[in-house]
């Protein structure tokens, strides 16, 4: 009986336990920085909610934001425990119902991502308890609940549909969602949970049009551009021809047009869309310069750290053969981290789209500190994959070097803007700065290349 | 030639090889055989260098894998047990890939002719993620012989191949110069291309003989090797 629902639920404790076991470190200072994100989160809510000093942000916002996220990690979650998970070929082939099988998997994750719910929203009801602030909201706190639910059912039907040769089959799913954006009311959803119910039961029922789907994709149009190169080049092209083909490239361009053109529009009318009046004079005056810094630290996260770390990252079963050949550590990490300067053009948009709002007075600091923080997120994240070779979806990981290149690159920025302010050749001083950089981002991939030959030695 | 020199590797508390000792000649086809967890993947790992290990040395032609690792590697053809590739790239663009890094100037005609021969030609412009298994392991043996290795580690290597490729795989190892190491656990495989076996067990190595010699003594490799394991 649910031996399905036990399986996955173990080999998610373990696995979790194993990581904490093999990089303690790294999970105290996630821990840590969960705590201390809880505790902004509750001063946020207690600002917001409780004094009302005026910010803009409504309840619906939150719960919409807290919809997406258990949506998403849902269609995820879904994806790689059932629609390409081949240990699941074991439980599919005994007597005992496939439908069965895939709402039990459904319901495993359905479990996880209540159990993740519940922790949460009880650590934040906890701090702002042990902060004697009062957040006694019973029926907010269940339509969240129930919006969590939701999420997870329409998250799965997602993911089922999706992945399957019949798509159409998203479409009532995916008219609940326009409506349910479109009119942005917690009761909304909460109103239309048994539909989603319905919908994705009756996806699980057609489950198995979707278990290991896979398209053929013959590419012979590309065969021509097929030849024998150097070494660098040849890992370059490999890692280019991956990121185009999983359309990384096209959503690293996108980001950084819209985070450009965000940023950008905060920088000219975010004091007075988002700070309270009575507090307005006070941070006006950091304020543009701190949605400057937020856009690039976005976009470097995206298109140079994510990358950056999943260069080694994603090699964990394929490692075999990067370590058989005949090719030195140096020219491994030399060709892959090159890829990231195609990468790097990506992030480039970002600047005309900000200049719209910011005119072209900045233009010299707006570049200087996108390759800074480029060739920084670079340093940072490379020796990092290395080390960490195979743990792919490690999200801690990432966290982690967020949180430090946040500082990096902030007190950068403030250093940054103090020179522009102070010195006649700004342009000189940033120009030295950048070439040490890149001294220590040598020093890095040099790094980078001792951790690879240690983990062979 | 390969040489190993009192290699130990330990997983842990566990220990999957211990000062084990082989001398893999030329012009020779070598089995490895054992039960599962007895050490044979393990030491092909070690001897391509892809796995560490604790004491020993491998010599592959002359050159210490640790010390001299690109100049052993250039001498090296490997399959591995479960050949995991990129799965966005196709078969021909992760043979080039292989070819480029082996530096292989005559790579095109090579992997025409070899993928003609063992039948995934007509599947090189599909993306490996697509690929079955079998369609799997004929690119990887595509990879490993390539460039003509004199040394060729292949572990199971006829494992999931339709019986036409298992059988031009089986010539091609026979009529290879060089040394050939495979590690299996097919008794039938062994008695029709290997010279010699070695038996492990728990990461020792319990007996070696010519292969002929045991058929010849025993009847067949399968009773050979059930005897001797006992």
């Amino acid at each position: 009986m649910f031996e399905t629902i036990k399986v996955i639920l173990k080999e998610n404790t373990r696995n979790i336990f194993k990581k904490i076991k093999e990089t303690p470190v790294l999970y105290f200072l996630f821990t840590c920085m969960i705590l201390f994100s809880v505790v902004v989160f509750v001063y946020a809510a207690y600002f917001m909610t409780v004094i009302d000093i005026g910010f803009d942000i409504r309840i619906e916002d939150v719960f919409f934001t807290v919809f997406f996220v258990f949506m998403s990690k849902t269609i995820a979650d879904f994806h790689n425990h059932f629609v390409k998970s081949q240990p699941v070929s074991y439980s599919l082939a005994t007597q005992v119902n496939q439908k069965r099988t895939i709402s039990e998997i459904f319901l495993a994750i359905f479990l996880i991502q209540i159990f993740i719910w519940l922790s949460f929203s009880t650590l934040f009801l906890l701090i702002a308890a042990s902060f004697r602030i009062n957040i006694a909201y019973p029926l907010e706190y269940m339509f969240f609940t129930l919006g969590v639910i939701s999420a997870v059912f329409v998250g799965g039907a997602i993911s089922i549909n999706f992945f399957s040769t019949k798509r159409y089959r998203l479409i009532p799913t995916l008219i609940l969602l326009g409506f349910a954006f479109q009119s942005r009311t917690i009761l909304f959803v909460v109103l239309t949970l048994p539909l989603a119910i319905l919908h994705a039961s009756w996806s699980i029922k057609n489950g198995m049009n979707s278990y290991l789907f896979s398209k053929r994709k013959e590419r012979t149009k590309e065969s021509s551009q097929v030849k024998i190169r150097n070494i660098l080049k040849t890992q370059f092209y490999r890692e280019i021809i991956v990121l185009w083909r999983e359309k990384l490239l096209l959503s690293f361009i996108i980001t950084s047009v819209v985070t450009g053109f965000f940023s950008g529009y905060f920088y000219v009318y975010g004091d007075e869309i988002l700070i309270p009046e009575i507090i307005r004079k006070s941070v006006s005056g950091f304020l543009p310069a701190m949605f400057v810094f937020l856009g690039i630290y976005v976009v470097i996260i995206y298109t140079a750290v994510f990358p950056g770390l999943n260069l080694f990252l994603n090699e964990e079963k394929t490692m075999w053969i990067i370590r058989h050949l005949p090719v030195e550590n140096d020219a491994i990490i030399y060709g892959k981290t090159s890829a990231l300067t195609l990468c790097f053009l990506t992030s480039i948009p970002f600047i005309p789209y900000i200049s719209i709002f910011m005119g072209l007075d900045r233009i010299v600091f707006l570049f200087w500190l996108l390759i800074f923080s480029y060739i920084a997120g670079v340093i940072v994240s490379v020796p990092l994959g290395v080390k960490y070779v195979g743990k792919k979806s490690d999200i801690m990981l990432l966290y982690s070097v967020a949180m430090l290149l946040f500082v990096i690159i902030g007190t950068m920025a403030s250093i940054g803007t103090f020179i522009e302010e102070n010195y006649n050749y700004a342009f000189l001083v940033f120009f030295i700065i950048i070439l040490i950089e890149i001294l220590i981002l040598f020093i890095s991939l040099k790094i980078s290349s001792k951790i690879l030959s240690l983990n062979n030695s | 030639m390969i040489t190993v020199n009192n290699l130990t590797k330990s997983y842990g508390k566990i220990t999957a090889l211990n000062n084990v000792n082989f001398k893999f000649d030329n012009s020779h086809v070598i089995a490895i055989m054992g039960e599962n967890g007895a050490g044979k993947t393990t030491l092909l790992k070690i001897c391509t260098g892809i796995l560490p290990f604790d004491h020993g040395e491998i010599i592959i032609d002359g050159y210490s894998i640790i010390k001299d690792s690109i100049k052993a590697r250039e001498q090296i053809g490997y399959l591995p047990e479960m050949p995991d590739m990129y799965d966005r790239l196709t078969g021909r663009e992760f043979l080039f890939y292989i070819g480029s890094l082996r530096k292989l100037n005559d790579a095109e005609s090579k992997i025409n002719e070899i993928t003609k021969l063992i039948g995934i030609y007509d599947f090189l412009d599909y993306e490996i993620g697509s690929y079955s298994k079998g369609m799997k392991q004929k690119i990887s043996m595509t990879s490993a012989i390539m460039h003509n290795p004199t040394n060729l580690l292949l572990d199971e290597p006829v494992y999931g191949l339709d019986p036409l490729t298992s059988k031009t795989i089986r010539d091609f190892i026979r009529n290879k110069k060089g040394t050939t190491v495979i590690a299996t656990h097919s008794t039938q495989l062994v008695e029709q291309i290997a010279d010699l076996v070695y038996i492990l067990m728990r990461g020792r190595v319990i007996h070696f003989e010519d292969v002929s010699k045991l058929v010849s003594k025993y009847g067949s490799m399968e009773e050979a090797y059930f005897n001797i394991k006992d």
